[in-house]
């Protein structure tokens, strides 16, 4: 899958509606490293500084490329780059699940509290104290997925974000960037009517 | 007298339907035409002679009852009350309710205190029997107010109107001056709830150990015992249901929330995922990632695709099977028949009497032809066998046997057993 990076001479690439890009790929000095991340899972947000001016920059051509091999790379306005996906493993889905329950009991956390759940969600440091907290008071729905105590949680969602670049570690703990977006997209897209459709499928 | 295994069949069958109805008329009446709509609904394909056995058959087995003096119909409290237990739809009950039956509960561990004392068995039966009833009952309200308090909770929180605050959470607010405030005092340290369940279990304790002492009424021991963990766990269930539920209402009755569109959804949403399930609920929903672990497994339909796409360029090879005439010829072992050599080991030592003889010594001259390998073959049939009395030598000794030299103890023979 990994493309050799010294082939510069230029490269022809279809694109979409058959228009041909032309692709210099000695402009792209970090197609490997982006490739490596986001076939990962990786969201690249600002915060990797060389590899989002990179992307920034060279937009339609990493998009034509990476269009080429299969994938999907979306750019989201609020900041980050992303390969997009519409199916998952097993396993990634439960992580994911997973992602999605903490940073919606999160955002109920916040707002219990009197924060602006949005701004407390980017400007506040999620702590291990947090983390026991958020277990503790939610245990029955932590408890379906395996997650047991604070230490569960930074251990099987937040290391879990940080390689999916959706948190970033600091000092005291966790900071979100801005890829959690995604799972706030999902929030707002539930309702009651999309859950009979699927009850009366089962 | 309906069977009760048929009324389980009919809700089971027609449990979506009962749901509906339920979720769409909760306490209020409806009529015969809207549950025949509703099966209609839910089952397109039935024909209106069907639709109309149906609900003869929910009307007959009183699931639906009707109401007095009128054609209307309403679900039968017994069916309701299960379904909203299934559901968790539950109401908040009355703190009174627990009061009472505390009480009651009190003047029961007094009877009991009597009986025991008295020795009477049948009575102390009787009344750790209606403790024990009391103590469950009293576990299921708490159990049973807690889930409608996180009902109440999660619909002030989603309530998208433009109520002022105060309107939104009045039912917040009651809830909590009606029902956990009292209970909270009740329950606290020094309340009366607290002081209660110290002498009941103070009772209990000294019956058991009479019982122990006395060794009477050994059977009810495991009864009261049993009575005494139940009121225990009581207790604690009660004091953690509350702690949980003042949680949940105090940023409410505070007012502390904040109430904006995404901690709207945020209510909404954990409320649905509290009663369906976090897998059920958050599958369709979830973003999905690109994983490097997903390129090795067969688990994405592109890879099954690829997989596909090489299996039809799949070319048919014999594997070819080794011919008979490859083979080598079988070269059976030159080993002598083993009842031969026993025949001609018995005839030469019954003849050589007590004498010493080493079992090797006789198999090199009787075969000298033998390889070793076959020749030790035979060498330790003859020692296994049951029949000849043999000798282990304490020393080592080296044999040489066609070339080979092996160090080992050897056998002798010294006399045969006929």
């Amino acid at each position: 899958m990994a493309i050799p990076l010294r082939f510069t001479r230029l490269m022809q690439v279809q694109y979409k509606n058959k228009i041909m890009t032309q692709i210099n790929l000695s402009e792209l000095s970090e197609l490997q490293a982006i490739n490596k991340k986001l076939v990962s899972g990786h969201h690249i947000s600002e915060q990797d500084t060389t590899l989002w001016q990179q992307l920034d920059q060279h937009i339609d051509a990493y998009q034509a490329l990476f269009n080429a091999l299969g994938h999907d790379l979306q750019h989201d306005s609020r900041g980050f780059y992303y390969l997009a996906s519409d199916e998952s493993t097993p396993n990634m889905g439960k992580i994911s699940r997973a992602i999605a329950l903490t940073v919606f009991i999160l955002i109920e956390h916040y707002a219990n509290q009197g924060k602006d759940p949005l701004r407390a969600l980017f400007d506040e440091v999620a702590d291990l104290e947090l983390m026991q907290t958020l277990v503790q008071l939610n245990k029955h729905l932590f408890d379906q997925l395996e997650i047991f105590s604070g230490s569960d949680l930074r251990k099987d969602v937040y290391l879990r974000m940080v390689r999916l670049g959706l948190a970033k570690e600091v000092e005291q703990g966790f900071v979100h960037l801005a890829p959690v977006y995604r799972y706030i997209d999902a929030l707002m897209e539930v309702n009651e009517g999309s859950f009979d459709g699927l009850e009366e499928e089962v | 007298m309906i069977p009760a295994k048929k009324v389980l069949n009919t809700l089971h069958e027609h449990w979506s339907v009962l749901e509906l109805l339920f979720k769409r008329f909760k306490m209020t009446d409806f009529s015969a035409k809207d549950v025949q709509s509703i099966i209609k609904h839910k089952n397109p394909q039935w024909t209106s002679e069907r639709i109309f056995k149906e609900t003869n058959r929910l009307l007959n087995q009183e699931i639906i009852i009707p109401l007095a003096k009128s054609s209307q119909l309403e679900i039968n409290r017994a069916i309701a009350d299960f379904a909203s237990f299934l559901l968790q739809e539950e109401n908040l009950g009355l703190a009174e309710e627990i009061t009472v039956l505390v009480k009651d509960l009190e003047r029961l561990g007094l009877r009991l205190h009597q009986a025991g004392d008295e020795g009477d068995f049948s009575e102390l039966r009787r009344f750790s029997r209606i403790m024990d009833e009391r103590v469950r009952k009293i576990v299921k309200l708490f159990e049973h107010n807690e889930s409608a308090i996180f009902n109440l909770v999660e619909q002030a929180k989603s309530d998208n109107s433009n109520l002022s605050l105060q309107k939104r959470y009045k039912a917040v607010i009651e809830a909590f001056d009606e029902y956990i405030e009292p209970m909270l005092e009740m329950v606290d340290i020094r309340g009366p709830f607290h002081a209660c369940f110290i002498m009941i279990e103070q009772q209990i304790s000294n019956q058991i150990e009479n019982i122990e002492l006395f060794g009477r009424g050994a059977r009810d021991k495991r009864m009261l015992e049993q009575l005494r963990t139940r009121i225990l766990d009581m207790h604690l269930v009660g004091r953690e249901s509350l702690r949980k539920s003042a949680d949940m209402l105090m940023p409410l009755r505070e007012e502390l929330r904040r109430n904006t569109l995404i901690t709207r959804q945020a209510a909404k949403v954990l409320g649905l995922i509290r009663k369906n399930g976090v897998d059920r609920m958050l599958t369709s929903v979830q973003p999905e990632f690109v994983s490097d672990i997903q390129r090795f497994s067969l688990g994405q339909q592109r890879h099954m695709v690829a997989y596909m796409a090489s299996l039809a360029q799949f070319e048919h090879a014999d594997y070819e099977l080794p011919d008979s005439t490859d083979v080598p010829a079988y070269q059976s072992p030159n080993i002598p028949d083993y009842n031969d050599v026993r025949l001609s080991f018995t005839k030469k030592f019954a003849n050589s009497g007590a004498k010493r003889q080493a079992l090797l010594d006789f198999l090199n001259e009787q075969y000298p032809s033998l390889d070793a390998d076959e020749m030790l073959f035979l060498y330790q049939k003859l020692i296994s066998d049951q029949q000849f009395e043999l000798h282990q030598d304490t020393e080592r000794t080296k044999v040489s046997i066609n070339g080979n030299t092996f160090a080992l103890y050897p056998f002798n023979a010294s006399t045969v057993q006929e």
